[in-house]
């Protein structure tokens, strides 16, 4: 079984700026109390930035919209769709996604009107996942996010004949 | 580039060796297939084979394993479905291994991992799985 990765590393760096503050503190108290002639001086905190939301998660969910637009615009493709829709679902908690997350999801309506063009609109958006998540397993410093995001590109990979044999047997 | 790292080691004989049973499955498998099936089979095989050798120089020489006297495929191949099977299966497994190799490489070493991951998923649905959310 593969371990979610995200949300740990956020809150590790959320621990980790804690135990700065908590020890810059400290250091203030201590150094305030060796010294009886001058005063604690003020302890600068610099705010951190924002944490970014993760790339790799939001394409997650936007798959998952995708198919569930997809699905409400042509439900004779719910069975295959939903399989994947679903898969993208595991990849999104996977990543650090909350069911809560996950169930909001809100259906994104196929630009396209016929369900060729819009079979074909997913076919793209899935090599552009498998690229991409491809490209965060290149680049991630820890192993076991490596082989996690190795695991969705692959899975997203494999999405594309899967999405071509719908395509042919309609 | 040449692992001594223990982790990376053992991943790549891992690899090497599942690269070895399917060359030698794919070999059998296409002993039953006709047609497009057979010309993918042979594809597949002459690609394995070729992986087969990357990840052998990413080793010491001494690290790499012999082929073993005999290999035994997931499940026995005795017809054009069987065949199929077997060889989802094991393009299935070779996922994981390949996920393996790319947490414990870097740069080209880590592409190739992880583009073959990519490529055992695909061939695995083509010869008829359903797709996973984690191939196994």
């Amino acid at each position: 079984m593969l371990r979610p990765l995200p949300h740990p590393l956020s809150r590790r760096t959320l621990v980790l700026s804690s135990s700065a503050v908590l020890g810059a503190l400290s250091l203030g108290v201590l150094s305030a109390c060796g010294d009886q002639d001058s005063g604690p001086e003020a302890i600068e905190i610099q705010p951190s930035a924002p944490e970014q939301p993760d790339e790799n998660l939001l394409d997650e969910l936007s798959l998952i919209g995708a198919y569930l637009g997809a699905i409400e615009a042509f439900p004779e493709l719910r069975g295959t769709l939903t399989s994947i829709a679903d898969q993208h679902s595991a990849h999104a908690r996977e990543l650090g996604a909350t069911s809560e997350q996950i169930a909001s999801v809100v259906p994104i309506a196929p630009a396209a009107a016929r369900i060729k063009p819009v079979l074909a609109e997913l076919i793209a958006r899935e090599r552009s996942a498998g690229a991409l998540r491809a490209q965060a397993a290149q680049s991630s410093q820890e192993s076991q996010q490596v082989r996690t995001l190795t695991f969705i590109a692959a899975s997203e990979s494999s999405h594309i004949p899967e999405l071509r044999d719908v395509r042919a047997n309609l | 580039m040449t692992y001594t790292d223990a982790n990376a080691v053992a991943a790549i004989v891992r690899a090497i060796e599942a690269e070895q049973n399917f060359v030698y499955a794919a070999g059998l498998a296409g002993a039953y297939l006709t047609g497009g099936a057979k010309r993918q089979v042979l594809t597949q095989l002459a690609a394995h084979q070729g992986r087969l050798q990357v990840y052998s120089q990413m080793l010491e020489p001494s690290a790499v394993p012999a082929p073993p006297p005999a290999f035994k495929p997931p499940t026995p191949i005795t017809d054009a479905r069987s065949a199929r099977a077997a060889l989802a299966q094991l393009n299935n497994s070779l996922v994981g291994i390949n996920a393996d190799v790319a947490a414990y490489t870097n740069d080209a070493d880590r592409a190739f991992a992880i583009d073959g991951a990519q490529l055992c998923a695909r061939a695995a649905v083509q010869w008829g799985a359903p797709s996973q959310a984690f191939p196994t």
